[in-house]
């Protein structure tokens, strides 16, 4: 189903990439080449996820972010930025944007939490107690997991990971979004330590299983569902 | 530029000919107005009565009347009184004898102030029927004193307005050569001749102080420009093989016609360009906390061990490593940023794996040291040999081809330096025998926290 768009960016390269990628998902995509334009279009309130280039002619990214929140929009928005350090990332969330990528970045990487951010705005007024992908159940209460009825031990780490992976069960989850969303790290180990972690989660839930439940998307990340 | 310093050498050469004036005039005021009294004030009020009294008898009487009260006044004995009668071409017709030259008695007009034989005196000449009347009062010692004082003084004045401007000049021109200097040695600097230094005079004064702090700048800022000119030279270098690869790969892809060959190429060249994109993203890093603060939290140093620890456990287990974690009890917090921590600790369990996962175990360590905390990781690797140590956290600074992973560009240990500065602390390299020990001094922050949630 598509959503409505608005896409903040200068470079008509990076724009018309975006832009093209969305659309193809469905969504609606407005585009605006300035800050002042982007916030005059934001503040109408009437987008589902604003995407926002953090350097920006007119007015720079974060102003526009601190515009829309100070005048009471609520809108989810993604940052994306050329300055990919820690700290330009720490920084950027902590000025009010819901998630924050660095250029260059891979559309899938883009796809996958536009797609987490405009799921968050469906909102979920009832707190969940359970979660469940398939066969496997999660229960949040008393933090285990069957998988077919029968039980999965888990480590507290990999019981996070699986909760985050349920919570987006269904679509794509990439590595970064589990250093980020699991460890709260907010740089990019060198090493794949998340793929090391995600294969041994693996290993627990479909040991004895008949059919795979966490699937590797290839150039991308990790999808939890029941069908492959 | 020389426009701009003369106006200020004539500015600094007027204030300081002011100042000399404005002492000079105080102090003159000051005496002035201590040694000043009324004495010519009584003496031109008795001048003034004297004349009056005899012009009153010359109205009433006539000029007979008047010459001889002149006369009278005359034979009193006061040697101090002057009164006497002139015709109109400035002969004596009576009174006491004449004290000056005639003609620089008769001039009307009031109190004035003469030369006359044995000093000075207060005469006021009044025109009568045929002639003048003059009546005055010699000066007393007293009010000769004064008037020569006053003289001396208005030539004090004078003098002081001289050396003032003397003064001035001389402060001026001396200011002005010693900013010359500084100038002179700036103008060279940004017209290029960065080695070019502001001469000392060596007399230790503010001009000395001055040029001495514009010198460490320019030091600060040659420094900083070689390693601007390392960085980017550094980047070249490091970025051109893995663009090397990344065309290699594109161009066999582009050649090939079968499919599987070219899915095979193409994860490559993602890979080549996410290295790419690791290695500016560090550069930025390190850039970044050169370039200044950011606000820091208190951090439990065994929480942060023990973070990374957890992250690499499952990785070092499949490499083949035995992890071992040592925490000291009562560590002291860090004011730190966790994320940049984080990352150190990363890079240096990252470097352990990369080059030294043939010394089968990596041991994690968080110890109390005077003063802060070491952090950080010692494996049973080759090591560096100790020679190497700056080399080894020099931003590029790769020790050899053989210890150069594809992906690395030696920016690891830059990194894990540059945090520890940023941190107040230092990256101290060891040698564990074998094998490297790489640890983060870092200052602590305040009194040990309670460990007792971390003690396992």
């Amino acid at each position: 189903m598509g959503r409505r768009i608005l896409l903040i960016e200068d470079d008509v390269e990076t724009a018309d990439y975006v832009a093209r990628g969305l659309a193809e998902q469905g969504h609606v995509v407005d585009r605006a080449a300035d800050g002042r334009q982007g916030l005059f279009l934001a503040s109408d309130g009437g987008f589902d996820l604003v995407i926002l280039d953090r350097l920006l002619p007119g007015l720079d990214g974060l102003s526009v972010l601190r515009g829309l929140r100070a005048a009471g929009v609520a809108t989810p928005v993604l940052i994306l930025s050329a300055l990919g350090g820690v700290e330009d990332r720490v920084s950027g969330l902590e000025e009010g944007s819901d998630d924050y990528l660095a250029k260059p970045f891979a559309f899938a990487e883009l796809s996958a939490r536009t797609a987490a951010l405009l799921r968050r705005g469906e909102g979920r007024a009832v707190a969940e107690t359970r979660l469940s992908v398939g066969d496997l159940e999660i229960d949040l209460l008393a933090r285990s997991v069957r998988r077919g009825g029968r039980p999965v031990s888990l480590l507290p780490r990999e019981y996070k990971l699986l909760e985050y992976l349920a919570r987006h069960a269904g679509r794509v989850v990439t590595r970064t979004m589990l250093l980020e969303g699991v460890w709260d790290y907010h740089f990019d180990p060198g090493t794949n330590v998340v793929d090391v972690h995600v294969g041994r989660l693996r290993r627990k839930l479909e040991e004895g299983a008949q059919t795979p439940i966490l699937h590797t998307v290839r150039g991308a990340g990790y999808r939890l569902a029941a069908d492959p | 530029m020389t426009l701009r310093t003369a106006p200020t050498t004539v500015r600094v050469a007027l204030l300081a000919a002011l100042l000399a004036l404005a002492t000079s005039l105080t102090l003159l005021g000051f005496i002035y107005w201590r040694m000043h009294d009324d004495a010519l004030t009584t003496l031109r009020a008795q001048v003034a009565e004297e004349s009056r009294v005899l012009a009153e008898v010359s109205r009433a009487g006539g000029v007979q009347a008047l010459a001889a009260a002149v006369a009278g006044e005359a034979a009193v004995d006061d040697p101090a009184l002057i009164v006497l009668l002139l015709d109109r071409a400035g002969r004596r017709l009576a009174g006491s004898p004449l004290p000056a030259p005639a003609a620089r008695l008769t001039r009307a007009g009031g109190f004035r102030i003469v030369a006359v034989a044995g000093g000075e005196a207060g005469v006021i000449a009044r025109p009568v029927a045929g002639g003048w009347l003059i009546a005055g009062r010699r000066f007393g010692e007293r009010l000769a004193w004064q008037r020569t004082l006053e003289r001396s003084l208005g030539l004090a004045v004078l003098l002081a307005g001289v050396l003032g401007a003397g003064c001035g000049l001389i402060v001026a021109r001396y200011v002005g050569s010693r900013v010359a200097a500084i100038t002179a040695a700036v103008d060279r600097v940004g017209a290029g001749a960065m080695d070019g230094r502001v001469p000392l005079a060596g007399s230790r004064d503010a001009f000395d102080a001055l040029a001495l702090r514009i010198n460490r700048m320019l030091d600060r800022i040659g420094s900083l420009m070689a390693e601007l000119r390392l960085l980017t030279d550094g980047l070249a270098h490091d970025l051109r093989s893995p663009i090397g690869r990344l065309r290699t790969r594109v161009e066999r892809a582009l050649a090939s016609d079968d499919p599987a060959t070219r899915d095979q190429l193409l994860p490559g060249v993602l890979a080549e360009a996410d290295a790419l994109t690791r290695i500016l993203t560090n550069v930025l890093d390190i850039g970044r906390m050169e370039a200044g603060a950011r606000p820091m939290d208190p951090l439990d140093p065994a929480a942060l061990v023990a973070d990374v620890a957890e992250v690499y456990a499952p990785t070092l287990e499949d490499a083949g490593l035995a992890l071992a974690i040592e925490v000291d009890d009562a560590l002291p917090p860090v004011a730190g940023q966790r994320q940049l921590l984080a990352q150190a600790l990363s890079n240096l369990v990252d470097n352990a794996l990369t080059y030294a996962a043939e010394g089968r175990r990596l041991c994690l360590f968080a110890h109390k040291r005077e003063g802060g905390v070491a952090l950080g990781v010692a494996d049973a690797g080759p090591g560096i040999p100790p020679a190497l140590h700056g080399e080894a956290r020099r931003r590029f600074g790769r020790l050899d081809a053989a210890r150069s992973a594809p992906g690395g560009a030696g920016l690891g240990l830059a990194l894990v330096d540059a945090v520890a500065r940023h941190h107040g602390g230092r990256l101290e390299l060891s040698d564990a025998q074998p094998g490297l020990i790489a640890t983060l001094l870092l200052p602590a922050s305040g009194p040990p926290l309670d460990m007792g949630r971390f003690a396992s």
